[in-house]
């Protein structure tokens, strides 16, 4: 059950402990794993090809690509490219992800453009792979959404409303493509270790930690399992869906 | 431990109510198929054995136990009998459960008997059986619950109530079991499928057509789930309801099947 041998994976965004956890769950079940940074910052492509290793120590193929996600022309070429060199990319995980935590009357001009990295190098990349999947009649795209797509929190409503964005565009997108055999889901994550947040203020995270009901911040590694599952063949019935992984905070009154 | 050893069940034991129904068995068997030991329970003793001999065909040991979910005695002895019996219990799925009592009945028509009937059936029953076996799991450190619910538990229909009703019953019970008993390790989920028509002895073609994904759920759709929420893969996952329905809560696609299409 929920073998992934023999498919592709693109891994977007993968510069992060998040992304390297959904990159490593999946190769680890068998899939090879091509991933993308957005920027040619050096740190960025060391995180990037420091995870494309830990895929190939397992055994699996890929490659590393900086790429903007936005420009949908390079992602189409690029996606050519990973397809004839690797293989028909089967699996999309959308994970390109960025948080700003600032009042919002505070927040730059150029801040308002989260919408941009958060969004829209969601959309363009979906239509790129999507087009390819739908013509071959199977894929499963998976997008990272923060569980504040759904709740409010103060000083990240610019966040929200782009993590709001990705789980209405994955509704209604999973309806539009599952009679092709495309699934579109989310996977909703709560206060993660070792990624930017209010966790970090070691106060809160105090807080945080006794207020989580499963009493601890979510391990990158948690996601792993949510990732394989919805990807999988056995999930072909599962759609339009956000599958929160998040030590049931969102379930606290 | 590498992923997909995360999805293994070996050693593991699971409770299953309604285990000689469709959907109960389907899940009885890709439990049993990861490496989990099956306790069956149900009112009736023939359609029990009939998935004992199917998970002891995969090489797991099965007891049977006919018992009605609806008798918080009942439920107790099933508990303690399995236990006994396996030393252990790490799972238990509340599936028990049927739509008939009193559908269709307009309001007035609907009798005392028919409102607990239904409501005993559907939701009584999984309290019962979280209520006999928690206390196991915070003893052994944790273990998991799975609540079956529906499409309905999402939706409102016409002179539908005690079903629609006990199953959006079954989400709240979800979280509430899941906010109690998080810190003693116990993680509890909820599955609602939609309509699978093995249930529901539909015109699988005509109606399926009017589902987002161009179909109802297979039984194949059903089985891996209960795997995945087992699972230690899912060891930071609790209180939350998955749906399994192609897409029609997402769609506003209600289970009655009027629902807009797209086309391809």
């Amino acid at each position: 059950m929920f073998d992934l041998s023999g498919k592709h994976a693109l891994v977007t965004g993968a510069t992060g402990p998040l992304q390297r956890a959904l990159a490593v769950g999946l190769a680890e079940a068998g899939a090879d794993v091509s991933l993308t940074t957005a920027t040619t910052e050096m740190a960025e492509e060391v995180q990037a090809n420091s995870i494309l290793n830990e895929c190939w120590s397992i055994g699996r193929r890929g490659e590393a690509l900086t790429l903007d996600l936005a420009d949908e022309a390079a992602v189409d070429e690029a996606v050519a490219g990973l397809e004839e060199r690797i293989g028909v990319i089967s699996i999309l995980v959308n994970a390109s992800h960025a948080a700003v935590v600032k009042p919002f009357v505070e927040m730059a001009e150029d801040e308002l453009g989260l919408f941009d990295r958060n969004v829209r190098r969601v959309l363009i990349p979906t239509r790129v792979v999507g087009k390819r999947m739908l013509e071959r009649g199977q894929g499963r795209v998976v997008n990272v959404a923060s569980i504040l797509g759904d709740r409010g929190v103060p000083n990240c409503a610019v966040y929200s409303a782009t993590q709001g964005a990705i789980v209405g565009f994955t509704k209604s997108l999973g309806i539009e493509w599952i009679r092709r055999g495309v699934t579109v889901n989310a996977i909703g994550i709560g206060f993660y270790e070792d990624v930017p947040g209010p966790q970090q203020d070691p106060a809160l995270r105090e807080i945080l930690e006794k207020y989580i009901p499963v009493r601890r911040l979510g391990q990158a590694t948690d996601l792993q399992g949510a990732l394989v599952y919805l990807v999988s063949d056995e999930a072909g019935f599962v759609d339009s869906e956000v599958l929160v992984v998040d030590g049931a905070i969102s379930v606290h009154a | 431990m590498a992923i997909l050893d995360q999805f293994d069940l070996g050693g593991k034991t699971a409770i299953i109510t309604g285990a000689g129904s469709n959907l109960g068995r389907e899940m009885a068997l890709a439990m049993a198929e990861a490496g989990a030991d099956i306790v069956g329970a149900g009112r009736r003793p023939e359609p029990l054995e009939e998935t004992g001999e199917m998970v002891r065909a995969k090489g797991q040991r099965y007891l049977t136990r006919s018992t009605d979910v609806t008798d918080s005695s009942d439920v107790q002895a099933l508990m303690d009998t399995a236990i006994t019996e396996f030393g252990r219990v790490d799972i238990l799925v509340n599936n028990a459960g049927g739509g008939s009592a009193g559908r269709g009945k307009t309001l007035p028509e609907l009798t005392d008997e028919d409102w607990y009937s239904g409501i005993d059936a559907n939701l009584s029953s999984a309290f019962f059986c979280a209520r006999a076996i928690v206390p196991h799991f915070i003893e052994q450190g944790g273990g998991r619950i799975i609540n079956i619910t529906s499409g309905w538990g999402y939706r409102g229909g016409r002179n539908q109530f005690m079903y629609p009703i006990a199953k959006a019953g079954m989400i709240s019970l979800t979280k509430c079991l899941a906010m109690s008993y998080a810190r003693d390790g116990v993680r509890v989920s909820c599955i609602a499928p939609g309509a699978f028509p093995h249930e529901l002895g539909l015109e699988t073609e005509a109606r399926g057509g009017m589902q987002p994904a161009g179909r109802f759920g297979e039984m194949k759709d059903l089985g891996p789930l209960p795997v995945f929420l087992a699972a230690e893969a899912t060891e930071n996952l609790s209180g939350e309801t998955i749906l399994l329905v192609g897409g029609a809560i997402a769609a506003g696609v209600t289970p009655a099947g009027l629902a807009p299409t797209v086309a391809g």
